[in-house]
């Protein structure tokens, strides 16, 4: 067994080795975009798959779970941690570093403990800074989604007992929710290149609103929440052979659609983009550290 | 079975409910492909490993379905494979339940749990399927391409062992049209019972348009004139005409052996 860890390492380390002399891969203000766009698709699908399951607030109830090993945590907390444990494990097993949080790309919800003698030394792209490279509003994301999102997202009834089913559709909802805002990094380091002096002098200044001001541009978050919007009716809408296909939310009732088009709207709306630009703000007052 | 608005588990076993149930898994199969798509095919991931060990993905789908199933160890109705329609891909891992699934009203014979088709959907799944829809290449994100993967089997899985509800509903409906056929073991007779060809390319042509229509570059430009253009397939996430054919070679005959499956033993 300790061979095999071994050797497992030393085979890591030589992939590692290769990685980091890759070079990375473009970063610029086309790709980023692209990223983000994409990321919609997947969000959408995520809550509908979400959708079709009750509430099922004991689910996210602490107190529920009453004589369980650790009296604090939800079984959903629960149930996420270890999925996140599992995911990261999968690394071991693979001569080629392949685990879930090894490109930065995607942050954990619950930070994991791993057996230090079987852990590669950490690699991640070269694209970020490495001082802001791990900010995230992971917390911010938990929260709003259990407090704020699912009551409005999850409309089919109360409780079916069905956790692990549901909370598995959640934690598809919270990872990719976590890698679209948490991608703020890429987003800032991108605008950081694009214009270093001005950025510079704010960031010394540690000048929040100016910042926040500068990576605002409401013409595009409006584009971006409409085609979102836009998104939630033709994913979320009901399909049969001879009916039509909607475009648009306003020619029929919301009730119709899996997901409340407006819902998403308001999701991009009240956090996914302010979240975002609070990671960019973040990332950037530590770009000069 | 989802369950009715507000409603604990109630069993609504009619053709019409079972369809719909059927219905709304296209919707779900067609998302988990388009969300694969994004990857290149990994194969690596899905090899076994050398000296005749686990793949990757076997690894990752195993360790999966013991966390889901070891839910109910914390509360008796909250894991999964629980349900007739959800079964496990490596089931000899669970830990067997501790408490009985009493939420869960029986409205299928007990022979139920023991039909499973999941060796074939795992085949069908990697060496089939997977070619057709991903572009050949490996990413190196094999925990995400893993998770992926697990995702469209769990929904494949289900669509297909809903069928259980099918052959329940149609015995109901027409006992003495099946009983013969079942005593007698004769299989050909019942898969001819049981096979509907005009409903069969409905739902072919069905979950085509849906791959078409979800799997559509959706702009804020676009003109409602799009959606009529067949040409526009090549810029489709997934190819619609893998759809039917999942459907058509894999999805509906192996729901069909599911069914033949269940009423060989029904009157057991």
């Amino acid at each position: 067994m300790a061979a095999r860890a071994l050797q497992t390492l030393l085979l890591c380390n030589v992939a590692l080795l290769l990685q980091l002399l890759s070079p990375c891969t473009g970063l610029s203000l086309d790709t980023v975009r692209e990223f983000l766009t994409g990321e919609e698709d997947t969000i959408v699908f995520s809550l509908i798959e979400r959708a079709r399951y009750p509430l099922n607030r004991p689910a996210y109830d602490p107190a529920y779970l009453g004589f369980g090993p650790r009296h604090d945590a939800s079984f959903a907390e629960l149930f996420v941690r270890e999925s996140e444990a599992v995911q990261s494990k999968v690394r071991f097993i693979h001569p080629r570093p392949a685990g879930r949080y090894q490109s930065l790309l995607e942050i954990p919800f619950f930070a994991y403990r791993v057996p230090f003698a079987m852990a590669p030394p950490f690699n991640f792209t070269s694209e970020l800074y490495p001082a802001p490279a791990f900010v995230n509003v992971n917390d911010a994301i938990w929260s709003t989604y259990f407090n704020d999102l699912l009551p409005l997202l999850a409309k089919n009834g109360s409780d079916d007992g069905n956790y692990a089913v549901t909370v598995d559709t959640d934690l598809a909802c919270l990872q990719v929710l976590s890698r679209r805002i948490n991608y703020g990094r890429f987003v800032a380091e991108t605008k950081f290149r694009g214009d270093q002096q001005t950025y510079t002098s704010l960031i010394q200044s540690k000048d929040r609103d100016a910042l926040m001001k500068l990576l605002t541009s409401e013409a595009q978050e409006d584009v971006v929440k409409r085609r979102v919007q836009k998104k939630a009716v033709v994913f979320g809408q009901s399909i049969t052979l001879d009916g039509p296909i909607e475009t648009d939310a306003r020619n029929s009732s919301q009730a119709k659609f899996k997901v409340d088009p407006s819902v998403v709207y308001k999701l991009y709306d009240q956090w996914v983009i302010p979240l975002t630009k609070q990671v960019e703000v973040e990332y950037l007052l530590h770009r000069l550290d | 079975m989802d369950a009715a608005a507000g409603q604990q588990q109630e069993p609504q076993l009619s053709l019409a409910a079972v369809r719909d149930a059927l219905v709304r898994e296209e919707d779900s199969v067609v998302f988990a492909l388009i969300e694969r798509a994004r990857h290149p095919r990994n194969a690596s991931a899905y090899t076994p490993a050398a000296g005749g060990g686990r793949s990757l993905v076997e690894f990752f789908v195993r360790e999966a379905e013991a966390l889901q199933s070891k839910a109910s160890l914390l509360l008796p109705s909250a894991g999964r494979y629980q349900k007739p329609e959800d079964v496990p891909f490596f089931p000899q891992d669970l830990p067997s339940h501790l408490f009985p699934a009493k939420s869960y009203p029986k409205v299928l014979h007990p022979v139920a749990s023991l039909v499973s088709v999941n060796d074939a959907i795992w085949k069908m799944y990697f060496n089939e399927l997977l070619p057709l829809f991903t572009v050949d290449g490996d990413d190196g994100n094999y925990a995400e391409t893993a998770a992926l993967d697990f995702a469209c089997l769990q929904v494949i899985s289900r669509r297909i062992h809903i069928g259980k509800y099918v052959a329940e509903v149609k015995f109901r409906d027409a006992p003495q049209d099946y009983s013969p056929a079942i005593q007698a073991k004769d299989k050909d007779t019942l898969m001819n019972l049981l096979t509907f060809k005009a409903v069969e390319e409905k739902v072919k042509r069905r979950v085509e348009k849906k791959a078409r229509t979800f799997g559509q570059n959706v702009t804020l430009e676009d003109s409602a004139n799009k959606q009529e253009n067949v040409a526009e397939d090549s810029g489709c996430k997934v190819d619609p005409k893998v759809l039917s054919k999942l459907y058509d070679q894999w999805v509906m005959p192996l729901t069909k052996d599911v069914e033949v499956e269940y009423l060989l033993r029904r009157l057991d």
